[in-house]
C-alpha cells in the first residue's frame, strides 16, 4: 500500500514530504524528551539564523536546521527517558548523555540527510571547556556548527528571549566558545531575539537518496521501543490494513489509517505509564486516559501538512460508537479511520494480555471484543477486525 | 600572552564505541591515553579499559574517572581544596615565575595553595577529580587571558568549586577491573592484554608542539614553574628519536604495531592528511584492514588478526 496519498489538490514534492517526515520525527522526539512542543522547530530556525548572522552560507543554514530539528530524536528509546526504566537519578542522567550519539546514529540512517547533520546532532551537547556530553570534546575540536546549535538550544528552551543575552554571556568560556558567546549578542541585535519564521529547506535534502515511507517506519520502531512495546505498530498496522480492505475503504483513506498506525503511540511517549496498565482496553474508566493519549498524539502532527489526516484520524480513536466516548462524537460522525483504528488498538491489548495471561481472565480476545460491537466500537469494524486476526492466526 | 594554538586529538569516544561494539570488543588498551575522557566513556559504556601515559596529571585523572568507581569529593572536602585553610603554611612563592606572564598575582596564589591542597588528600580518586576540575579552571584563565570581555568574571574560588564539584558525575562503575599507569607505550602494550588496541598516535615533534595547557598544568602539578614537556618524553618511544627523522618515527609506529600482535583488533585513528603515514605499515603488520572515515578529521584504521 502507498503510505503517502494527496487528498489536495497539489501534491507534495518529494523533497517537502520528506522535510515533513523529518518535523514529525523531531516532534515525537520532542515529546521523548519531555521537551516543550514545538521546541525542535523553535530550534531549527534560531539555529538557521544565527548561521546566517555568523556568515555561514545558506547550505550550512540548512545543514544546521535540520541538525536542530532533529536534536532530540535520540531520546526515543533512550533509556533514562523510557517509561518503566526505573533506573537510579543519577544512573539516568548518564543514560540521557547517549541521546545526541543516539540521534546521530539514527540521522546516519537517514540517507536524504546532508552528511554532516549527523555529526552535528552527535556533538550539539559538547561544551567549549570539556564538561558537555557525549565524548566531552573541547575547544575547537568541537565543529562551530555544534556550537551554534548549542546557542540555539539556550535560545529554545529560554522562557524569555532577553534572558538568553545574559545565558549566553554566562556560557562564554565554558558552554560555549568566547566568539560564538559574543555572536549571540551580535544576533540578538539583528533580529531583535526572535527570528523570521521559515520553511523547512527542503531542497537542500537528497529527495533521490531517502524513501519518506522508510523513515516513518524507523520513527514506528523507535516509538515502539520507546514505549515498550515492540512490533506494535507492525501487527496493528497489518489489522488495519485487513480491515480496510474487508470494509472497501478508498486507497486515500486506506493510507492515510496506515500512518496513523505508525503515529498513535507518540501520544504515549511522554507518560509515565503504558495506557493499559491502569485498566482494561474495554474499560470505560480508561477512556480519559485513551483520549489523552490520542490528543497527545494529534497535537503533535496535526499541522503537519503530510501527517493532518492520520493525527485526525489518531484523534478520535478513543471515541465510543456510542457516542460516551472522548470526543463525543457517535455512528458516521467517527471517521472510520478511528473506528479501525481503535478497535485493532484494543484487539492487539487484550491480545497482549492474553498472550502474557497475566490476569486471571483467559477468554480469547476475539470473543471480548466481541462484546463491545455497538458500545465500544462500530460492529461492522469489530466484525472486520475478528476476521482480519483470524486470517493472520 | 600565550599562544593556545590547538594541537590537541579530537577523539570521540561514541563513534570509538561503536567501533569496538561492531567488531565485539570488550575491553580496550589506549597506550598514548591523554586526558583519559574518552576511557571514562567507555567504561560507563561497560567496557574494561586501561590507558597509560607519561605524563603524570594524565595519570591523575584516570586515577579518578577510570579507576575509581566510587570515591567522590563532598561539598566540606571541595572547600577544603578551593581555599586557603587556617592554620597551614603554604609555600606561596611556588608559580611566582608565571605572574605577570601568564597569570595575576591572585592567580599564582591561588594555584599554589591549590597544589598543597590537591597534594594533601586522601585518596588517588579524589587527587585525580581535583586535578581534573582545576585543570579547567587553569584552562579558563588562559583563555580569558586572550578574551576578557567575552568570558564572565568568576572568583577563582568560585569557579574551581563548580568545576570540581561538577568531576562528581563522572564517577561510576563498569564492574570490571579498569586501570591506567605511568608508563611508556610499548610497557602499556605488554603489561595488558585486552580484545582491542586504540592508538591515535602523536604527530611527529609533538612533544616540541603539544598544547600549552597540557605541558603546563603538568609543570603546576610537579610544582615546577620551568617544567618542560621534552624531559618527560627524551627517551620514549615517540620522544626525540623519533622526532629526528621521518624513518624513526615509522619504526616507532611499526613497533608499536608488531608489539600488538597478540591483541585481536587495533584501531588507530587519525585524520585523511596523514592516513599515508599510516595505512601501509598497518598493512604490513595485519591482513584485514578496513578504513572508516566520518568525516576528514576522523579516519580510523580498523585491523583484525
Amino acid at each position: 500500500m502507498t503510505l503517502f496519498q494527496d487528498p489536495d489538490a497539489v501534491p507534495r514534492t518529494a523533497a517537502a514530504r520528506l522535510a515533513d517526515v523529518l518535523d514529525a520525527f523531531a516532534a515525537a522526539g520532542d515529546l521523548a524528551a519531555r521537551n516543550a512542543p514545538g521546541t525542535s522547530r523553535r530550534k531549527a530556525v534560531a539555529a538557521a539564523s544565527l548561521a546566517r548572522v555568523a556568515g555561514r552560507g545558506e547550505s550550512e543554514a540548512a545543514r544546521l536546521y535540520f541538525a536542530a530539528l532533529l536534536h532530540a530524536i535520540g531520546a526515543l528509546g533512550n533509556v533514562g527517558l523510557m517509561r518503566g526504566a526505573q533506573l537510579h537519578d543519577r544512573v539516568a542522567k548518564m543514560a540521557r548523555w547517549d541521546v545526541p550519539a543516539e540521534g546521530a546514529r539514527l540521522c546516519e540512517r537517514i540517507a536524504a540527510l546532508p552528511k554532516p547533520v549527523a555529526d552535528l546532532v552527535r556533538w550539539q551537547h559538547e561544551s567549549w571547556d570539556g564538561t558537555g556530553y557525549p565524548d566531552q570534546l573541547r575547544w575547537n575540536a568541537i565543529p562551530s556548527g555544534a556550537q551554534l546549535l548549542r546557542l540555539a538550544d539556550i535560545f529554545a528552551t529560554a522562557g524569555d528571549p532577553e534572558e538568553t543575552l545574559q545565558t549566553a554571556a554566562d556560557a562564554g568560556g565554558r558552554a560555549l566558545g568566547p566568539e560564538i558567546a559574543g555572536l549571540y549578542m551580535r544576533w540578538f541585535h539583528f533580529t531583535g531575539g526572535e527570528p523570521e519564521p521559515m520553511d523547512a529547506p527542503a531542497g537542500a535534502l537528497d529527495a533521490g537518496a531517502g524513501d519518506a515511507a522508510t523513515i516513518v517506519d524507523l520513527l514506528a520502531d523507535r516509538i515502539d521501543a520507546h514505549n515498550g512495546t515492540p512490533g506494535r505498530h507492525l501487527r496493528i498496522g497489518r489489522v488495519a490494513e485487513g480491515v480496510a480492505t474487508r470494509l472497501g475503504l478508498g486507497a486515500a483513506d486506506a493510507s492515510t489509517l496506515a500512518l496513523a498506525a505508525r503515529i498513535f503511540g507518540a501520544g504515549e511517549l511522554a507518560r509515565d505509564r503504558a495506557e493499559d496498565d491502569q485498566f482494561d482496553p474495554l474499560a470505560r474508566l480508561g477512556i480519559a486516559e485513551r483520549a489523552q493519549n490520542a490528543a497527545a498524539a494529534a497535537d503533535a502532527f496535526g499541522d503537519n501538512p503530510t501527517f493532518r489526516g492520520a493525527a485526525a484520524v489518531v484523534r478520535s480513536r478513543a471515541a465510543w460508537y456510542d457516542g460516551t466516548g472522548i470526543p463525543d462524537a457517535a455512528h458516521d460522525a467517527i471517521p472510520i479511520g478511528s473506528r479501525i483504528l481503535g478497535a485493532a488498538i484494543a484487539h492487539d491489548a487484550l491480545d497482549a494480555v492474553h498472550r502474557a495471561q497475566i490476569r486471571e481472565d483467559r477468554t480469547p480476545p476475539a470473543d471480548r471484543l466481541d462484546t463491545a460491537a455497538g458500545t465500544q466500537f462500530d460492529p461492522d469494524v469489530t466484525r472486520a477486525v475478528l476476521e482480519a486476526t483470524r486470517t493472520h492466526a | 600572552m600565550i599562544e593556545l594554538g590547538e594541537r590537541t586529538r579530537n577523539i570521540s569516544p561514541s563513534r570509538l564505541h561503536e567501533i569496538l561494539l561492531e567488531n565485539g570488543a570488550r575491553s580496550l588498551v589506549d597506550p598514548f591515553m591523554g586526558l583519559p575522557t574518552h576511557l571514562n566513556y567507555l567504561k560507563r559504556h561497560g567496557i574494561a579499559v586501561h590507558g597509560g601515559d607519561l605524563l603524570d596529571w594524565f595519570v591523575r585523572v584516570g586515577e579518578g574517572i577510570v579507576v575509581n568507581d566510587q570515591t567522590i569529593l563532598r561539598e566540606s572536602e571541595v572547600a577544603e581544596i578551593v581555599e586557603m585553610l587556617p592554620g597551614r603554611i603554604y609555600p606561596l612563592e611556588a608559580f611566582k615565575a608565571w605572574e605577570g606572564v601568564f597569570f595575576s598575582e591572585e592567580q599564582c596564589l591561588y594555584l599554589s595553595v591549590w597544589l598543597d591542597n590537591v597534594r594533601n588528600l586522601r585518596s588517588d580518586g579524589q587527587t585525580g577529580l581535583a586535578i581534573l576540575g582545576l585543570w579547567r579552571v587553569f584552562c579558563y584563565w588562559l583563555q580569558k587571558s586572550h578574551y576578557p570581555d567575552d568570558m564572565p568574571d568568576v572568583p577563582p574560588s568560585e569557579l574551581a568549586w563548580s568545576y570540581i564539584r561538577e568531576t562528581e558525575q563522572w564517577v561510576t562503575t563498569n564492574l570490571r577491573r579498569n586501570t591506567v599507569r605511568s608508563s611508556d607505550v610499548l610497557a602499556t602494550i605488554s603489561a595488558q592484554s585486552a580484545d582491542a588496541l586504540f592508538i591515535a598516535p602523536p604527530a611527529r615533534n609533538s612533544f616540541r608542539t603539544a598544547d600549552a595547557r597540557i605541558w603546563m598544568w603538568e609543570a603546576w602539578w610537579q610544582g615546577n614553574p620551568y617544567f618542560t614537556i621534552e624531559h618527560t618524553y627524551k627517551d620514549s618511544l615517540f620522544g626525540s628519536r623519533s622526532a629526528a627523522d621521518e624513518h624513526a618515527y615509522a619504526r616507532a609506529i611499526a613497533s608499536v604495531l608488531s608489539a600488538a600482535a597478540e591483541y585481536p583488533l587495533v584501531v588507530l585513528q587519525t585524520n585523511e592528511k596523514r592516513f599515508g603515514e599510516f595505512e601501509p605499515l598497518v598493512r604490513n603488520a595485519r591482513s584485514a584492514v578496513e578504513v572508516y572515515s566520518p568525516n576528514d578529521a576522523e579516519l580510523y584504521i580498523i585491523a583484525k588478526k
